[in-house]
């Protein structure tokens, strides 16, 4: 009896302390949710406070027309979902091949990725935008494609290293007595036992390809109607101006399909493999 | 991975993620576009489609309404615009010619000019621009190293002159704070003293609430616009044609400006302002637009800024302000601001395909209609065509003010008209400029100022002669001479040697 | 394609090799299908990553403003020039306080929270996670707006009741004065990617086989027992990994400090990559636009990328011998 009330009394702690310090880390959210219902006048007089005196839907609708988001959001989700795809099936094939076997060049490889990392990666974009250029890719959604995926690799795989190198080793074994060869324990074995890393990595890439800015704008130069939504989003701030209340809104559109990644991706991260390995 | 968005994005192209942030940081050079096209769908016949690039943000109705009224007037040819906010507006045009892609008609800025044509990408109005079209601008409006070389125009002047940078001041917080005339208008404050007496009453009154001054410098450095402000007028040239660079004081050639009294007398000035407690306390914290707004809401009296915070607050309903022009020292005006000869806006790609029609509505855009228009509905600065600025047309008070201040603006000399060589000396920015050594004095990091303003006149005749030295190795033929202007009388307009219109 | 031999002894490391290596040629044959598996990897590296950093490289031996191609060659001008810049080691030193302090704060909280969320009996899991990890992918434009405004509205409401108390004679500045600039921002830093760890953490304590825990118990293991026997020693490999890229991203940290303050006021937040910033673009504002210096720029990134390089280089090294002594003892 006692044990139980213990135990309920912790769990409710837990809940409390949980939802108050989350309350007080997504204050500041909160108050980009509720400011994205106000009037300007409301945002610049309101201090802190998170309620809109009188919520204006409208600024949704506005920043849904004025971002073009309506256009973009399909590019957007093309050229993510594409990204996602193939960052993660070559990050995976690149990291299984330096983290589970030894062929001559692998020190040079990882010592390629280890220098990467730490350089820097350039402060212009001309050398690729000549290359895509060279390509005849300008003006398409595979050019921000390629680029957004060529340039994210080595964090994947150096990822993906990681991650296959603690696998045990039993598991292969246990396959190759089975009579697996290469591909077949990549996709079959070690693939499916790589959902945690993939799962996270699918959404980092998600993000920041969601959210990126500058790739879009440059390789649509001379198709606009080609845009995502990272750039539409830049409609709401000008050289003189930002129209603070319309960028809440659009920031908060723009955020929900980020959310709904989050929530399907986060139970594949946070998916036991153990049952797997024993098995 | 703490921080995997920066690192995601360094590991892009940095460019990226500095665009993008910088487009954030609202003023800084680097925003980016908004727009989308504009809907190049019009059915039938043999369209020419002009495409446009601009950064005009806030200038957009007045872009949006001209195209449709050009459209109109030329049914055969559609303008599709993009919008390319500020300081992105250059590289992008970098890479679209590079790509082989350039918009037919773009808004050009002048430091690049010069390499645009040495590039051979814009194309050459002469053709077009007549020397009777040429008249309908003011004398001096064309100009050899400026929008032409060669005797070929490239680009045209669209604004007309005003100040740079206004005082304003809240009606409301002065008549709370009793600072009213006998008539019930609020006091205009005409020299410096009167400032501080304002700014103290208006502080005492505020009871901690509201204060006499603020500004937001957290974006970018707001204190030098306060300081040149207040020292044109006061007897120092603060506001100088674009091609003298930034310190030099064109009567003697030498790197002396930062360190002549108005500029000293007024930072010491304006540190005591912060001292007394005058000075809006987060001003540090916040930047500039926020504190427009802080100042449109009454929390304090007075805020220098241009003429592009008025839309902004008219938007938000606020119009009971005034605009002052120039508070000099001692009330008297010793000197103006000064501007150079012609200016860039429009340019023409060289590979449009459609060069009558991009013409055509390069004209209407330059046109007096579209001039007229840009001040007296749009409100967004004054034109190049005089007719246009005509305060008496004006409905709104305090732009009228500013168009008003129009008169305080001189020529003045431009080393670049006197020799076009001088484009090429092209000085390298100092660290600390003198930007940050306002804001190092303001938050007390510099603690002797006339050391650091002296060490900073020293640097930028470093970077000058270091600059010099390496146009003349390039093989230009320019000298220190060429940015001496002995004979220069503060008080009244410089005489250019130039000729009025270019093939006359 | 010939089938590629599994490693067997990988991954206890190139020491742990068959002892009679066959020749090269015979390994490279034996690997087909690695190099298979490594070629997209390496065709579309080599293009967008690894190509503009040895075009970036070229740069730093010119003068050069970004725009047409580079012509000036000046040596290794710009190197000196950034290495003879105070300011330049001011933002070094900034961005390395940034990471000392914010680096174990941040992993030790991301820590935690993993552990509390992994807990599968813990009900609503699936919502603190995502409460935890959205300010991790808010926009960092909305970042900076609220929060610039925030802590203006917070200071002053802060700075009355403190002054009458007699306890501060100045406003509390959490963003304008050079005294605690650098503190908000690290404060911020800590709070905005501190979701990214703690998902990093959470798919790390996926790869510790259950039933370890389970024989802990067993053993009679305590809930601290567990977490130092069983957890710790498995999140080492991750947790090498989390700890590498906090410090290098922190060390790299940009659009944060760009949003919040700039670098400023007068450089006391200036890091390594504002700093780079204002060389590549120019200073803005006030009318005074200054050339861009692209070779400067590279040159700066790249010195700072080449100490990055020795620093890590130092770090694995020190890694290494204490594994081995480890092993030893």
């Amino acid at each position: 009896m006692t044990t139980f009330r213990t135990a309920s009394a912790r769990r409710a702690l837990t809940h409390i302390l949980l939802l108050g310090f989350g309350f007080a880390y997504l204050y500041p959210f909160l108050w980009a949710v509720g400011s994205s219902l106000k009037s300007k006048l409301d945002f610049l007089d309101g201090g802190l406070s998170l309620i809109p005196p009188a919520p204006r839907w409208e600024n949704y609708t506005q920043a849904w027309q004025e971002a073009s988001f309506g256009t973009y959001f399909m590019n957007t989700l093309i050229i993510s979902v594409v990204s996602v795809f193939f960052t993660l099936l070559f990050t995976a094939m690149a990291g299984f091949a330096l983290a589970r076997t030894t062929f001559p060049g692998r020190k040079i490889v990882i010592g390629v990725i280890m220098v990467t990392f730490l350089l820097p990666h350039g402060y212009t974009i001309i050398p690729v935008f000549d290359l895509v250029n060279a390509l005849g890719l300008l003006n398409t959604l595979w050019s921000v494609i390629i680029v957004q995926v060529g340039g994210g690799l080595v964090f994947g795989t150096f990822m993906f290293m990681a991650y296959f190198s603690t696998m045990p080793r039993e598991l292969e074994e246990a396959a190759r007595v089975d009579g697996a060869g290469f591909n077949t324990l990549f996709f079959r074995v070690m693939l499916p036992l790589a959902k945690p890393m993939a799962a996270t990595l699918g959404l980092f890439t998600f993000i920041s390809s969601w959210n990126n800015f500058f790739l879009p704008l440059v390789f649509t130069l001379g198709k606009p109607e080609l845009r995502t939504v990272g750039v539409g989003l830049y409609a709401f701030t000008n050289q003189t101006t930002t129209n603070w209340t319309l960028l809440c809104a659009g920031a908060i559109i723009s955020l929900a399909p980020i959310v709904i990644v989050f929530v399907v991706a986060q139970r594949y991260i946070v998916e036991a493999i153990a049952g797997a390995v024993k098995a | 991975m703490s921080n995997n968005r920066d690192f995601a994005m360094s590991r892009r192209s940095l460019l990226a993620g500095l665009a993008g942030v910088g487009g954030l940081a609202a003023l800084t050079a680097c925003g980016s576009p908004g727009s989308g096209p504009a809907s190049p769908a019009r059915s039938g016949g043999k369209q020419a489609v002009i495409t446009h690039w601009d950064k005009w943000a806030s200038q957009e109705p007045w872009v949006k309404k001209e195209i449709g009224l050009f459209q109109e007037a030329n049914p055969g040819v559609t303008i599709q615009r993009t919008m390319q906010a500020s300081g992105n507006l250059e590289n992008l045009l970098d890479l679209a010619a590079r790509g082989g892609d350039m918009p037919d008609v773009f808004m050009v800025a002048q430091d690049r000019l010069d390499e645009h044509i040495a590039q051979g990408r814009v194309l050459d109005l002469s053709k077009y621009a007549t020397l009777e079209w040429q008249k309908t601008f003011p004398a001096h409006s064309f100009v050899e190293g400026v929008n032409a070389a060669g005797g070929k125009i490239y680009s045209a002047p669209f604004e007309g002159y005003a100040t740079d940078v206004q005082l304003y001041l809240n009606n409301q917080v002065f008549k709370d704070a009793g600072l009213v005339e006998a008539d019930g208008t609020v006091k205009i404050p005409k020299n410096w003293n009167d400032v501080t007496l304002f700014a103290e009453q208006i502080t005492k009154k505020g009871n901690g609430s509201v204060h006499g001054l603020g500004f937001g410098n957290s974006a970018f450095p707001i204190i030098p616009w306060w300081v040149n402000f207040f020292v044109n007028g006061s007897g120092t040239p603060a506001t100088l044609p674009s091609s003298t660079p930034g310190g030099l004081d064109p009567r003697t050639g030498k790197f002396t400006l930062r360190t002549e009294s108005p500029y000293l007398d007024f930072l010491a000035l304006f540190l005591e302002w912060r001292d007394k407690g005058y000075i809006f306390p987060q001003s540090l914290s916040i930047d500039d637009e926020i504190s427009r707004q802080h100042f449109a809401r009454g929390k304090f009296g007075m805020i220098v800024g241009g003429v592009w915070n008025q839309p902004g607050w008219t938007d938000l309903g606020f119009t009971d302000y005034t605009t002052v022009t120039m508070v000099p020292q001692d009330g008297r005006r010793k000197s103006f601001f000064y501007r150079g000869a012609g200016s860039v806006h429009l340019a023409v790609s060289a590979t449009t395909k459609h060069p009558d029609e991009a013409w055509e509505w390069f004209k209407w855009w330059y046109g007096q209609q579209a001039g007229t228009r840009f001040v007296q509905e749009l409100k967004g600065g004054v034109s190049i065509h005089p007719e246009a600025n005509d305060p008496s047309k004006i409905d709104f008070a305090p732009f009228a003010q500013f168009v008003a201040g129009a008169e305080l603006v001189l020529p003045g000399p431009q080393p670049s008209l006197r020799n076009p060589a001088t484009i090429h000396v092209v000085p390298k920015p100092v660290t600390p400029s003198f930007e940050d050594i306002c804001t190092g004095l303001y938050t007390g990091q510099i603690k002797d100022m006339r050391a650091a303003l002296t060490k900073l006149n020293e640097d930028l005749e470093k970077e000058f002669v270091k600059a010099l030295d390496k146009a003349v190795q390039e093989g230009h033929k320019v000298s220190r001479d060429d940015y001496v202007f002995a004979d220069w009388d503060l008080g009244k307009p410089y005489k250019w040697d130039i000729p009025e219109y270019l093939g006359a | 394609m010939p089938t590629t031999q599994l490693d067997r002894a990988h991954p206890a490391g190139p020491a742990a090799e068959p002892p009679r290596r066959p020749s090269v040629w015979r390994r490279v044959r034996a690997n087909g299908w690695s190099y298979a598996y490594l070629l997209p990897f390496a065709v579309l590296t080599g293009a967008f990553t690894v190509y503009p950093i040895l075009a970036s490289l070229g740069y730093t031996l010119y003068d050069w403003d970004g725009i047409g191609e580079p012509t000036d060659f000046v040596g290794l001008a710009n190197f000196q020039e950034v290495v003879a810049d105070g300011y330049f080691w001011n933002s070094l030193a900034n961005a390395a306080l940034y990471t000392v302090v914010l680096v174990p704060v941040q992993l030790v909280l991301a820590l935690a929270m993993a552990l509390v969320l992994n807990n599968p009996k813990l009900r609503g899991s699936t919502f603190y996670r995502a409460i935890y990890f959205l300010p991790a992918v808010t926009s960092i434009a909305i970042v900076g707006i609220v929060l610039k405004l925030m802590l203006a509205n917070f200071g002053d409401a802060l700075s009355a009741p403190l002054a009458g108390l007699g306890l501060i004679d100045q406003p509390l500045q959490f963003l304008g004065d050079p005294d605690t600039v650098l503190w908000t921002v690290i404060a911020i830093g800590i709070w905005n990617t501190l979701g990214y760890n703690l998902i990093y953490f959470l798919a790390g304590l996926q790869t510790i086989p259950k039933d370890l825990y389970e024989a802990a118990q067993l053993d009679g293991a305590g809930r601290f027992a567990r977490f130092v026997h069983v957890t710790v020693p498995g999140l080492r490999n991750v947790g090498v990994v989390i700890v590498f890229l906090a410090i290098i991203g922190s060390l790299q940290v940009f659009d944060l400090v760009m949003v919040l303050t700039g670098g400023g006021p007068f450089f006391a937040s200036d890091v390594v990559n504002t700093y780079v910033y204002r060389q590549a673009f120019g200073q803005v504002g006030t009318g005074v636009v200054t050339e861009p210096d692209i070779g400067l720029a590279s040159a700066a990134s790249f010195f700072f990328g080449l100490l990055l390089l020795v620093l890590t280089a130092g770090q694995m090294l020190a890694i290494k011998k204490l594994r081995a002594r480890k092993e030893r003892t």
